[in-house]
Parts: C-alpha cells; structure tokens; sequence
C-alpha cells in the first residue's frame, strides 16, 4: 500500500475545528432540552437562561420526568409505539428480504415487470394516495384501530429495493452448489443468503424500526382514540391549546420519545454504517 | 444470468406475492384512484359528484394561494437539497480521511437529528427560537435587543423550516456518503498521487466523480421529500389558516381536513407531476438513465 500525503497541519486542524463546529450545532439544541428538561418552571423561563440546571446534579428536577411519564400516560402509549415498530420491524425486513432474494436470484415469469412497478411506486406522493389508503383501512375496518399502523407497513418499496441490491453481490457459484446439494429456493434463502447480508439485515431493521416509531403524519389521520396513541401522537398532543404542560415538563416528553431511537442508534451504530458500507446503493 | 431456476416458472411469486400486494393495494392503488377523485367534487360522506376539469379550472386561475404554495415548495427544495448534499459530501470527506480524530464521534453526532422523531424536532426549535427564552437570541443578541421573529409568517421563517430541513437530513446524507466513500478502490488514489495530485485535487478530480451515484441517490430522494415535505411545517408552525409561508402539502391537508376531497386530489395531481417532472429532468441531466437501468 502506498501512503497518501496527509495534507498541511493547518488545513487539518482547521478542517477538525468546521467539522466539530458543525457536529455542534448539531448537538447544542438537543443538549438544550435536555438542560431544560431539569430546570425548575421558573428557571426555564427565566429572561436570563443558563446553559446548566442550577445546582449540583443531584438537585437537578429530575422528577420532571416522573411526571411528565405520568401527565403523558405514557405508558400505555410506549406499549403500543413498541407493539407497531416491533411487529413492523420483524415481519417488514422478513418479507422485503423474501422478495429482494427473488427479485436479486430467481428467474420467474414477470419479474421484470413486477419490479418496475415497485421502484414506480417509490415515486408516488403520499399525497395522492393517503386519501384512499385512508377509505381502504375504513373498509378494512382498520381504521382508529393499531392494524391501520401494521399492514400497510408490512412491506416496502424501499425496502425490497435495498435487500435486492445486497443479495445481488452473493456470489450465484454459491447458490448453484447449494441447488446441485439439493436445496428448495427457501433453503437457498435461509442457509446461504442470509447470513451473508447480515449486516444489510441489521441496517434495515434498524432503519425500519427508526420510521416506524417516527411515524407521525399517517397515525395523525388514522387514530383517533387516546387509547390507541402511539408516542409521537401524545408527545405532540402536549403543544395543543387546552393541554399545554410546564415547558421543562415537555422537554422531558420529548427526550422520553426520542430515547429508543436515539439508543437504537448508539448501539447498533457500527453494524448499521457496516451494513450500508457492504451493501446498498452502489457508491 | 442471475439465478438458474427457469424463467418459464412462477416460483418467485410465491416470495413477492405477499409484499407485493401490500404495497400495490396501499399506494398504487389509492393513487390511481386518487387521481380519478380529482375529477370529482367530494366531501368524503356523500356521493362524488363528476364535475370533470372543474377542480383543475379553479386551481389555475381561483386559487392564488396555491401558486404562493408552490413558490415557496419550490424555494424550500432549491434551497436545501444542494446545501445538504455538498455540506455532507464535504463532512464526509473530513471523516474518511485517515487523519481525521474522532470519526465515530463526529458521525453519530452528526447523525442524532435523523434519528429523532419530527415532533421532537418541532419542540426542539420551538423552544431554541422561542423569542424570550430561546437560546439562539441569548447567544447571538445578548440580552434584552430586539430580535426577528425567527418563526414567523414571513420568508425569515421560510428560511428557518429550511435550516431546520438541512439540519436533520444532513446526518443521514453524511452516513450514506461515507459509506459510498468506503466503497471506492484504494488504487484509484494511489495512482493519483503517483502522479502528484494534492488532497484536494484527488477530492475534486477523483472522489466527487467516484460517489456520482451516491450523489444522484441523494439529489433525486432530497429532492422528492424537500417538494411533499409537510410533518416538518406542522410542528413548527401548527395547523394555521392560509399563510405567506404555506408549503403545497399544508394547502393540501387543509382543504382535505375542510371537506374538499376531491379538490385536495386535484392538488395532489399537481404535486405528482411536479415530482415526475423533477425526477425525470434530474435523471437526465445526471445523465444517469443508463446508469439505473439495471
């Protein structure tokens, strides 16, 4: 391997500092709720804000977040956040894989035109179609109901199109000695591709987990009733006119909403970049 | 040339059958009778009314909100695709280089608003921008100075959804870049600094035209959520009567939520071609119909 030549120490030092400047601004805002979810009322509101909590940390509010779990309910809603992402996740990145190792290794009648269609769609504006989605999840009987959160999500697009790309890199001599072995097409899929794309697996799982808990426009049009709430709905209920809570109270909402994400992220952060770096679009 | 099962068999529809039905039945489906709905006049409980053209008749020449929605849709996604997309090829750079110090750090924080939830993203600069207690005004103006109206109906609040819309994309444009940059050959480098190319010629001439595709990926998606961007306008501004700063898909959801069905339909038709249009112009001048046409 030959080296490249690092360039000056100036334009890396001054490269480190926009980078990091740029990483700040990403972070100072969040930081900032975070603050404020541990003031008290009258602190957080102060014409003189501080960037800390006053006080040592053990006197920081954090009872705020006791209470604001409670003024939320938000423990009826994380259940069913957790109950629509997890079934979303687990049963979405199944099919989508099913049908990107179909689409990426199988020779069938229509294929072609099958998958046209299906990148198509991705170009379709929710806008032109939540309308009717929304009379066919009524007609379902789906609607104000968590199916209407589940079923149209059980497969997408997007989805397919990734775990496409990714089964495509598999070499085809492997899959030609697991048929001479005798394997069916799902033994194929299972014993083979799978544990090959792994990490294109784990980075769409935790993609599709991510948009399913964020979801927020569609469960806004489709749920009605309290009890069938997921987070972002009750979090954004808390802004509404006749329903407003103390602001570090709100603040703390909204870090009690984004925490799986955010730890999603944090954990599975080097398999995820891994899983995009294999695979995906190709770069 | 992929698989050897016989092309004459129909195995494979037993494992897209399933998901392909669910994403016909819930988007293909509705769209085409979306469209069909904007020739009619509709309520959503009573018996559509066939009027033919005259939605489209009355969004060209009655409703000059639409148009302002339209400026201001095609402003938000000019001015926020590109800058995303160069800031975050130009941050990935940096964080591949092998000198870089903190590259796991600098991408995950870089990468932390794309996770959060669009509500949270709305609390968050609400509160940042919020007039009195707002930190942005404590730091840029000190105390006590009179200061701009950072989320008002005006272009500066245009301008403010636009920065919060680069400021949340722009991780997940710098994580897909450096994994693009993962992907390019080594050798190709080499060979350029044989031939005594400087850092930042070998980025222009040689890493800029080796992420092209990533690019394309990039412009052609931004580009497609930046025109039907709309969650991102309801929490920072909530659901407002008609404004200055209206983005076509409030305009849509309010005449939706006013009982105009079939006249948000039309709209949507509008946002349809817009997006087609756009894609197909951006395909061509990448240059990239061959590229994608695997």
């Amino acid at each position: 391997m030959s080296r490249r030549t690092h360039p000056p120490l100036i334009v890396r030092i001054t490269l480190h500092i926009a980078v990091y400047a740029g990483a700040l601004t990403m972070v100072l805002p969040v930081a900032w709720i975070v603050s404020t979810s541990l003031k008290s009322h009258h602190d957080a509101i102060s014409a003189v804000p501080t960037l800390l909590p006053a006080g040592p940390p053990s006197e920081w509010q954090w009872h705020n977040y006791a209470q604001a779990w409670t003024i939320a309910q938000f423990g009826d809603f994380y259940r069913n956040s957790l109950l629509v992402a997890g079934v979303v996740t687990v049963l979405s990145v199944a099919y989508n894989a099913l049908a990107g190792f179909a689409f990426a290794k199988m020779r069938f009648r229509g294929r072609n035109i099958a998958f046209g269609l299906m990148l198509a769609t991705m170009l379709l504006p929710f806008q032109v179609y939540f309308i009717f989605a929304y009379v066919l999840c009524g007609w379902l009987g789906y609607v104000d109901h968590l199916q209407a959160l589940i079923v149209p999500f059980l497969a997408s697009a997007f989805g397919i199109f990734y775990m496409r790309q990714s089964i495509i890199t598999v070499p085809d001599s492997l899959l030609d000695a697991g048929r001479i072995d005798g394997l069916s097409d799902f033994e194929l899929f299972w014993h083979i591709v799978v544990p090959l794309v792994r990490p294109a697996l784990g980075a769409l799982a935790i993609f599709t987990f991510m948009a399913s808990w964020n979801n927020f426009f569609w469960p806004l049009i489709v749920i009605d009733s309290t009890d069938n709430f997921t987070l972002p709905l009750a979090v954004n209920r808390l802004t509404s006119d006749y329903f407003t809570p103390s602001p570090p109270i709100r603040m703390a909402a909204a870090i009690i909403l984004i925490i799986p994400t955010v730890g999603v992220y944090l954990i599975f952060e080097r398999s995820f970049v891994k899983g995009l770096t294999l695979t995906g679009v190709k770069g | 040339m992929n698989g050897r099962s016989p092309s004459s068999s129909w195995r494979g529809w037993a494992f897209i059958g399933f998901p392909l039905t669910i994403i016909l039945v819930f988007t293909a489906l509705p769209t085409v009778a979306g469209v069909a709905l904007s020739f009619f006049e509709w309520g959503g409980g009573d018996k559509p009314r066939f009027i033919a053209l005259d939605n489209y008749q009355a969004a060209m020449t009655r409703d000059p909100q639409l148009w302002l929605a339209m400026r201001n849709t095609l402003v938000f996604a000019i001015g926020t695709v590109p800058v995303t997309v160069v800031l975050a090829f130009l941050v990935a750079v940096a964080l591949h280089a092998r000198w870089f110090v903190g590259k796991t750090l600098a991408r995950t924080l870089f990468f932390l608003p794309t996770v959060m939830s669009i509500v949270a993203v709305g609390f968050v600069w609400q509160w940042m921008l919020n007039p009195r207690t707002g930190l942005l005004n404590v730091i840029v103006a000190g105390q006590g100075a009179d200061l701009p109206d950072w989320l008002g109906d005006s272009w500066l609040g245009l301008g403010t959804m636009m920065f919060v819309q680069v400021w949340r994309n722009l991780g997940f444009c710098v994580v897909l870049y450096v994994a693009a940059l993962g992907r390019v050959p080594r050798s190709m480098y080499d060979a350029a600094s044989v031939d005594g190319a400087g850092s930042w010629r070998a980025t222009w001439h040689i890493t800029w035209p080796a992420v092209r595709p990533m690019t394309a990926f990039l412009v052609i998606t931004g580009t497609i959520w930046a025109l039907q961007v709309f969650d991102l306008d309801v929490v920072m501004n909530g659901w407002n009567p008609q404004r200055f700063n209206d983005l076509l898909n409030t305009h849509i959801f309010r005449e939706f939520k006013n009982g105009r069905l079939g006249y948000s339909a039309t709209i949507g038709v509008f946002v349809l071609v817009l997006t087609a249009m756009v894609t197909y112009a951006q395909l061509r001048w990448l240059r990239l119909s061959k590229a994608t046409a695997a």
